[in-house]
């Protein structure tokens, strides 16, 4: 039974290549290896989202009983979302935990996930830093994922303010990601960011 | 991509038609394709909410999650006994599909397994073990362990034999009172 994953990965990948929604731009599949268990994904940034202009790069992993279980998928480019862990990138998404059905398939699950993306659920968070200034201070929270998005996923819009309070600590010899992660993670107050960087170093 | 075009151009000879027959034939092609291999349903079944599938696969998927049987498709509630076969004409031996492996729903799921007794103690069907001191009559002393062994259930009250019971079982505990008074006082 295990060549059943195989066979229809193979099939899946056939039907998304002849998609609308690769025609549009919307997702991507790639495919990394010749034994059909590791494939890229790639999806856009919805509009009207912070991620607007973004590519988002995921890793897909198949297991050997899939589509009976649901494949193991995480982001690879850093994004700011209540669901996706900004450190390692794990999905909170029910259908690829106990709601999957096998009847899902790869494009159905890469859509899913792009529109997680314009509906975050920051009541069931995987990241509850960012859950936390989704809802106390969405306004910030939309600047900090627009940043993240020119950042990492090649979006539009650079925010100054923000460019700037990372280069200040770049200056002081920060890894730029890790100021990145604390400037966000303090509301882009320089203080406390400063503090709990150096802090933590001793 | 090569693949598919080869495909849709063996369709399209095979159709009578011609092409204008190919994009047909395709399409009814896909409307029996299995939920979950995604290939032509066979042993098809279709369940209560109408959602087409291979056995195997249906049967690997229920086999999956036992605990939560829904419909791969729309998550309705789902149940190997109401799944209905789907038999076509071409086929010419019209078997149940359930009736091959994987088992028909209905009556011949394996049976639980039996109890294995102690899993430490693989020492066949009836395995004793007793501690003790004493002989015969005082065998009441010994604590006695089986494993596994069917001892004979007690009788039903008010039998004969149950009185039997009651009244051997009174006498030896007599006896082992006597015994006991006599390791203390002697």
């Amino acid at each position: 039974m295990a060549n059943i994953a195989a066979k229809r990965i193979k099939r899946e990948f056939k039907e998304v290549m002849k998609s609308e929604e690769v025609a549009g731009g919307a997702i991507k599949l790639e495919l990394l290896d010749n034994s059909w268990t590791e494939l890229q994904g790639e999806i856009a940034g919805p509009p009207d989202t912070p991620y607007e202009g973004g590519t988002f790069l995921l890793e897909i992993k198949v297991p050997e009983t899939y589509p009976f279980n649901p494949p193991k998928i995480r982001f690879m480019t850093k994004i700011w979302h209540p669901n996706v862990s900004s450190v390692t990138g794990a999905i909170c998404l029910d259908i690829l935990k106990d709601q999957w059905a096998a009847a899902l398939t790869l494009r159905t699950v890469l859509l899913s996930i792009q529109a997680l993306l314009s509906a975050a659920e920051p009541n069931d968070p995987q990241d509850a830093v960012v859950a936390k200034q989704y809802k106390e201070n969405p306004t910030l929270f939309a600047l900090t994922a627009r940043h993240w998005t020119h950042a990492y996923a090649g979006g539009p819009a650079a925010i100054r303010d923000f460019d700037a309070k990372v280069q200040r600590l770049l200056d002081m010899g920060v890894d730029e990601h890790q100021a990145r992660v604390a400037l966000s993670t303090y509301d882009w107050e320089l203080e406390r960011a400063t503090e709990q960087l150096f802090n933590r170093e001793e | 991509m090569a693949e598919t075009s080869e495909a849709q151009a063996s369709a399209s000879a095979s159709a009578p038609g011609g092409d204008a027959g190919g994009d047909d034939d395709k399409h009814d092609e896909r409307m029996l394709e299995c939920n979950i291999c995604l290939d032509t349903a066979r042993d098809a079944v279709v369940s209560m909410c109408g959602h087409l599938f291979c056995w195997p696969c249906l049967h690997q998927w229920l086999e999956t999650r036992p605990s939560r049987q829904v419909c791969p498709v729309c998550k309705a509630a789902i149940s190997r006994d109401k799944v209905i076969p789907l038999y076509g004409r071409g086929n010419t031996k019209q078997e149940d599909p359930r009736n091959k492996v994987p088992p028909r729903p209905a009556g011949q799921r394996t049976e639980p397994e039996s109890n294995s007794g102690f899993p430490g103690f693989g020492f066949g069907e009836g395995f004793h073990m007793s501690f003790g001191i004493g002989a015969f009559p005082f065998g009441v002393f010994t604590s006695t362990f089986n494993f596994g062994d069917p001892r004979p259930s007690a009788a039903p009250r008010g039998t004969a034999q149950y009185e039997e019971e009651q009244f051997l079982s009174k006498i030896f505990l007599w006896v082992a009172i006597v015994f006991v008074l006599w390791l203390v006082f002697a």
